[in-house]
């Protein structure tokens, strides 16, 4: 069994997790890291697939969305800004 | 019949000759979902105006002369995953319930360059993180061949909005069975490509080295013509593979004859229901029947797939879905004390709690001291597992497994028990962790009515072959049609 630093990880992964939240995630990932500890011990190096290997396009400016389209999804914004909290008092 | 419970083959034929008009199918497709959709609920979002105008268009272009292609006119639903440019796209989560995509995915563009009809958005488990349907913002979908069953998932809407005739063909999205999965559960044909076949530009992402984007159909015909629209290299994919795509819509050979078709031990042991083995068997001795030689073989490492599968999906969740804080898109929370303290309010409100566990799962595997002994792990029991399929496809044609280890489960069921839930994935799990081509067909029913579904496997591209079996299978025994829907 593994001890979970349930606060730690919520932290990195930027979510609010309550006590009570707290101790029902670890509950349920520890039956989740248990199922996951049964796999098996491989030597090896991990491989890249040359037969599909990634390939990237050339990196040229060319036309894209238009600003107004962007920020219209935007919670907050202003003068053709997203707006956000004051960062640096 | 009616005009809503033709295939989308056939429906192509009639527009062709010009027996009825694509305004009247959509018509009736929409009468349809008018009179299901209150018990079924497979839609997000409808756009029955705007499918109208589409389908007008169609019959305006064809009256005056112009060679379309076979799907023009056909009315089709889309997950809710896949952008839609001007046409809300919530992956069914309070995160993007407001979000109105600025652009298309690569297969919506070619969706509506085939002149297809889009009826609107469909349901799925939120952020396609669920095999039930249920983890959905906006509620469940219902199985259309008994209401008080889950669809399956993560694509339940795509699955029941097919099996309910609310639509001739869909799109979903596929990461570890999320096309295969409730396609079986629905008694409808679906297809995961190939990893690269279809473009996934657009495709708002859970795991990308696992997601792939695939059509669902009421026929394999369906779902073949389907498939020709939407795969093709893509430059805004940077895992599309670059080859060239022969249409196979009208060139499958729906003949097994002298193919060798293998049955892994390990899909038909414990843990898979004992009506599900024999229908899936009985399956197999049709398709020997008719002239394939059918071999046992081992894929020994199976059982790994699953875990593997959750530490590589959810160590990928948690990377891409650090993007949504508030800021640029989706949903803010209204009261906050600083930046911080916006992103994690938004976050832990905009989330539901399969969406936060499988980030906290993520997040927990890739962290400092832990990488080694869980992602590495996983990536490299990745690695054999393909390497056991590759061996395995040098004895035969294709593989055949049962596409879940049970009939869809009731609704509620399994939605409080992560691990129960996790398990209706063990069939499929291991195609996407191979990146390989795989279809769920119906195969007969269990006591209780509701369908059982069959899985092919293929190789790498080889969708070709798989759906000339799934053809041969289907043109002895019949397809599933229409469900009643009571």
């Amino acid at each position: 069994m593994k001890d979970f630093d349930i606060q730690h990880i919520a932290k990195l992964a930027r979510l609010k997790v309550s006590q009570e939240e707290a101790a029902q995630f670890e509950q349920e990932m520890s039956g989740i890291v248990e199922m996951v500890e049964h796999l098996p011990a491989i030597d090896g190096a991990l491989e890249v697939s040359v037969d599909n290997a990634m390939q990237l396009r050339e990196d040229e400016v060319r036309p894209s969305m238009e600003r107004e389209a962007i920020l219209a999804n935007a919670p907050s914004q202003e003068a053709g800004c997203f707006l956000v909290p004051k960062i640096v008092e | 019949m009616e005009l809503f419970e033709l295939t989308a083959s056939a429906l192509s034929e009639k527009l062709r000759r010009g027996e009825c008009s694509s305004v009247e199918a959509t018509q009736s497709v929409l009468s349809r979902i008018q009179a299901t959709e209150d018990k079924v609920h497979a839609y997000v979002t409808l756009d029955g105006e705007k499918a109208l105008a589409a389908a007008e268009e169609t019959d305006r272009l064809r009256a005056a002369g112009e060679s379309l292609p076979p799907l023009a006119g056909v009315p089709i639903g889309i997950k809710d995953n896949i952008c839609t440019k001007g046409l809300r796209t919530t992956c069914s989560s309070k995160m993007l319930h407001n979000f109105v995509p600025p652009y298309n995915a690569t297969v919506m563009e070619k969706i509506y360059a085939n002149h297809m009809v889009v009826l609107g958005k469909l349901n799925m488990d939120e952020f396609a993180m669920g095999s039930s349907c249920e983890t959905s913002y906006f509620g469940p979908t219902k199985n259309p061949q008994n209401l008080d069953y889950i669809p399956g998932g993560s694509s339940g809407g795509s699955a029941a909005a097919v099996a309910a005739g609310e639509a001739y063909v869909t799109l979903g999205s596929d990461t570890g069975g999320s096309i295969r999965q409730p396609s079986g559960c629905c008694g409808v044909v679906g297809l995961k490509p190939t990893y690269g076949a279809v473009s996934r530009y657009g495709l708002i992402a859970f795991a990308s080295s696992l997601d792939q984007i695939g059509p669902l159909g009421r026929s394999v015909d369906d779902v073949a013509m389907l498939y020709d629209v939407i795969c093709g290299h893509d430059e805004r994919d940077a895992t599309s593979a670059r080859r060239e795509y022969a249409p196979v819509y009208g060139n499958l050979d729906a003949s097994v004859q002298g193919m060798t078709i293998g049955l892994p031990k390990e899909y038909f042991g414990e843990g898979i229901e004992e009506e599900v083995k024999t229908a899936v068997l009985a399956a197999a001795e049709e398709l020997r029947r008719q002239g394939a030689v059918l071999k046992e073989i081992s894929l020994p490492s199976t059982d790994y797939a699953l875990p593997a599968y959750y530490i590589i999906s959810s160590a990928e969740a948690s990377s891409n879905l650090a993007r949504y804080d508030g800021i640029k898109y989706g949903y803010r929370a209204a009261e906050f004390d600083n930046l911080i303290d916006l992103y994690e309010t938004t976050r832990s409100e905009g989330f539901g709690r399969e969406v936060k566990r499988r980030i906290m799962l993520g997040t927990f595997v890739l962290s400092s001291g832990y990488y080694d002994a869980y992602y590495k792990k996983a990536k490299l029991t990745q690695q054999r597992i393909a390497a056991e399929f590759d061996a395995a496809f040098a004895d035969c044609d294709v593989i055949l497994t049962p596409a879940a280890p049970s009939t869809a489960f009731r609704l509620g069921e399994r939605i409080g028990d992560p691990l129960k839930m996790y398990a209706a994935d063990l069939c499929t799990v291991p195609v996407n962790i191979a990146g390989l081509p795989a279809m769920v067909q119906p195969c007969g029913r269990a006591k209780n009515g509701l369908p059982i579904g069959l899985q092919l496997i293929g190789a790498k591209f080889s969708e070709k072959t798989l759906l000339g079996v799934g053809k041969a299978y289907e043109t002895a025994t019949g397809a599933f049609g229409v469900a009643a829907v009571k």
